[in-house]
């Protein structure tokens, strides 16, 4: 069975390499694959080979310890992680066609997580090879050690993931009993997280009276090497000594412990009794129908945004049903992802604003309005983004190209432009943070009202101007851009989503020049002839003459998408 | 109502439509059948505007799909093989969809009605994973006749239908060619297409080799021989054994 299983997995990757290298026949994927090379050389190649000077560089020695530290506490929190968070998908995540040949093939379940683990060593020694490339040690002995250790790591961790999720499928199938089945298991992680919480509730009067980052971390570590805690810390260290040792000496002598480690796992794993094949089949279903939709589930059916009247332009109709498709799909997963952002911003807003938390409020919402407008866009895909997976279905509907791009933009628009108006809103209500009395706050005191005007009309023109252009990509470029919830992978794709985005920031400005010289020269003129500095007159400049160029590009865009054929927008791996 | 002249597509160098005519009337439901490749689903995809001609020209009641597009496709409905629904919208939502892309008035007891003649009464509010894939069909049958289409196509509409689902869509298609529709039917279903087909057009390497109604097949000289039932007519014009 083994050999099947390796042949599988050869044949795959040999079969999914041949296809990568066959697309190169293509100019975007050979210019993409260029500019992806020039930046991983730019970025990472010329910059290690710079900061690997020996007279620059510390010896990887002189940091261990604290990297170290730093490295356990993040498989730690992996670990505790795994436990609590449940993952979005299952233990051993099948293909369709694993599904429809392994399932049914005469192969035990034990024989099922072999071809897993099999399979997963391409990505894990893959992913070895070019953390090793990018940390680049100084020796070759360097090299080889940092690669083993990171893939015993990596192994050891993904054997720790699966165990877990398996665990927890047997939980939720044998209910009550399940405890009883992994007693011991649950006990090791109740037992220790237990004692870290103990350790850090001891050491908190300490640790509040500390006023430097590095005394803290100094402090936690000490702690973290002594009594029980030292104990709950130990697996994590073991493992990270290697890819982190000095010397083939001290990786060789960390071995043993990381083997142990990695083999516990891959027995851990071996013994579960979780029926992990349902969850499978039903994931693997899932991800064969996201090609063609967004990713996350539908939630149910909601309330629609409005009532759609039979009559009327039929861009009105695909705006609703756009909209539809975000009211089903926004959860708060979904915000979840920004909450990094937000927190950073929070953060940065707290220390550089005072006056309570109305003015951190209106310090954190200007920004984040500038955000959504300008990420916002690249975010919200409810449009021809989509929608281009169905170009057959949208065919054959009654209406031009034109319009229905005109309609694909709008939902988009209108959510990102109400989005930006309410942070405005905020921002300037709550006199965005600034200090009272200061120049700013005069200034936007005086001026709030037209400045708020301005920023309402240009906020929807620049939100506007990037999904055309983002759409228009997507019309005149089907295979460079990510259509429905598949993506390219790869450094040629790499590349082009590069490209993607330079030629979306050159369009954004450009799109922007032809208004803000028309405003310009109008504000100009108005200074010149009654001496006020015009605010809300050149912003509807800009705003009308993006609008006018989108409708234009629109027009254009609608009669590209009349001659494309549907086998243009291929389906991405 | 359908009329397609000297149709012709090429991907690249291959030519898989070549030099194609046929007309259908008014109440006609015609069977177009070949081999796979023969060129059924390229034909069927020129005639609704999802691809462009390479040559020859496509009029539906009169307006060129290439010149006229919208005006064509408002008489228009094709019903593909693989359903093609938004899957985020429920089977309602899609019914209002479509009556307003299509300029539908009576949208609600349209829709009341279609769903009930194909059996979906009940599922308005349901999402498309919440239906099997013979719903899925049915729901995509009912947004293509919402509108009432003066031309029909069907793309092997009897995939995923259980029995009484394939009893219900051929009194269906049948329906609509009496009721004046001109309506063509993609299928390998020999029998089906023998059962409900008022003609039959035979493709195969791109180009039409038949295009009569069954009688007149049986009657053809060169086709009498191989027996009286479609099958046999089938076989012997696409040079297969009978």
């Amino acid at each position: 069975m083994v050999g099947a299983f390796l042949y599988l997995t050869a044949c795959s990757f040999k079969n999914r390499l041949r296809r990568r290298l066959r697309r190169l026949r293509e100019p975007r994927y050979v210019i993409g694959l260029l500019v992806g090379l020039a930046y991983f050389y730019v970025v990472f190649f010329r910059r290690s080979a710079r900061r690997h000077a020996p007279a620059e560089v510390p010896a990887i020695a002189a940091v261990a310890a604290p990297l170290q530290f730093l490295a356990s506490l993040f498989l730690m929190g992996t670990a505790v992680i795994a436990w609590l968070w449940p993952a979005g998908r299952p233990p051993l995540p099948f293909t369709r066609a694993d599904v429809q040949f392994l399932f049914t093939a005469p192969v035990t379940r034990r024989q099922l997580v072999h071809f897993m683990l099999w399979r997963s060593q391409i990505a894990i020694l893959f992913g070895s090879a070019i953390a090793t490339f990018f940390m680049r040690p100084g020796s070759l002995a360097g090299g080889w050690t940092l690669m083993a250790g990171l893939w015993i790591v990596l192994m050891t961790v993904r054997l720790h993931l699966i165990g877990v999720a398996l665990r927890r499928l047997s939980l939720v199938a044998h209910g009550a009993s399940g405890l009883t089945r992994q007693w011991l298991p649950l006990s090791v992680v109740l037992g220790g997280t237990g004692v870290i919480l103990a350790t850090l509730v001891r050491a908190w009067p300490a640790l509040g009276a500390m006023t430097g980052g590095r005394e803290v971390l100094a402090e936690v570590q000490r702690l973290a090497g002594e009594g029980a805690a030292a104990v709950v810390f130990w697996p994590f260290m073991a493992l990270v000594r290697l890819p982190t040792a000095a010397s083939t000496g001290a990786f060789l002598a960390a071995l043993p412990a990381a083997l142990a480690l990695l083999a516990l796992n891959y027995v851990w794993v071996l013994q579960s009794d979780a029926a992990f094949e349902e969850a499978s089949a039903d994931h693997a279903e899932r991800q064969a129908s996201r090609r063609q939709g967004p990713r996350a589930a539908v939630k149910g059916a909601s309330a629609t945004p409005f009532t759609l009247a039979p009559d009327g332009r039929p861009e009105a109709a695909i705006l609703w049903k756009n909209l539809i498709l975000v009211g089903r799909y926004v959860s708060w997963r979904t915000a979840l992802r920004l909450l990094p952002l937000v927190v950073l911003l929070g953060v940065v807003a707290w220390a550089n604003v005072s006056g309570g938390v109305a003015a951190f409020a209106g310090a954190l919402a200007l920004p984040l309005a500038a955000i959504a407008v300008l990420l916002g866009p690249q975010m919200l895909r409810n449009d021809l983004r989509q929608d281009l997976a169905r170009l057959p279905l949208l065919k054959t509907w009654p209406m031009s190209g034109a319009a229905l791009i005109r309609g694909q933009v709008l939902a988009p628009t209108v959510v990102v432009t109400a989005v930006a108006w309410l942070l405005l809103l905020t921002g300037v209500i709550l006199g965005g943070g600034l200090r009272p009395g200061s120049r700013e706050a005069m200034v936007l005191g005086t001026h709030r009202l037209p400045f708020l005007a301005a920023a309402f009309l240009l906020a929807p023109a620049i939100i506007l101007s990037q999904v055309v252009v983002q759409n228009g990509l997507a019309v005149l470029f089907p295979g460079w851009v990510a259509i429905g919830a598949s993506r390219a992978r790869g450094i040629d794709a790499m590349g082009q989503r590069m490209l993607l985005l330079a030629g979306m920031l050159l369009a954004l400005v450009v799109s922007l020049v032809p208004g803000v010289v028309a405003a310009g020269a109008v504000a100009f003129l108005a200074y010149q002839v009654t001496g006020a500095i015009l605010i809300l007159l050149p912003a509807i400049i800009v705003a009308l003459v993006v609008a006018g160029e989108c409708w234009l590009a629109i027009e254009g865009l609608g009669r590209v998408l009349d001659r494309t054929d549907p086998s243009a927008v291929e389906a991405v791996e | 109502m359908i009329d397609v002249q000297h149709l012709t597509k090429t991907y690249g160098s291959f030519k898989a439509v070549d030099d194609f005519s046929f007309r259908v009337r008014p109440g006609e439901v015609v069977g177009l059948i070949g081999p796979n490749g023969a060129g059924k689903t390229s034909t069927l995809r020129c005639l609704v505007g999802i691809q462009s001609p390479s040559a020859g020209t496509v009029t539906i009641g009169g307006h060129d799909i290439v010149k006229a597009p919208v005006e064509a496709k408002r008489l228009l409905a094709f019903m593909a093989d693989e359903p093609q629904l938004f899957e985020y919208l429920t089977v309602m939502e899609h019914l209002r969809l479509t009556g307003r892309l299509y300029r539908v008035r009576d949208v609600e007891s349209r829709a009341q009605q279609l769903l009930g003649e194909l059996q979906l009464t009940g599922k308005e509010h349901a999402l498309p994973a919440e239906l099997s894939r013979g719903m899925k069909q049915k729901v995509a049958i009912a947004c293509g006749l919402l509108h009432e289409p003066k031309a029909l196509l069907f793309d092997e509409p009897l995939t995923g239908l259980d029995p009484l689902g394939i009893r219900h869509m051929k009194e269906t298609i049948v329906a609509r060619g009496r009721s004046g529709a001109a309506v063509i039917v993609s299928s390998h279903l020999l029998h089906m297409v023998e059962e409900i087909c008022t003609r039959i057009v035979i493709i195969d390497h791109g180009k039409k080799v038949a295009d009569a109604t069954l009688d007149e097949l049986k009657a053809h000289p060169e086709l009498a021989a191989a027996g009286s039932s479609l099958e046999q007519i089938f076989l012997a014009a696409t040079a297969g054994e009978p």
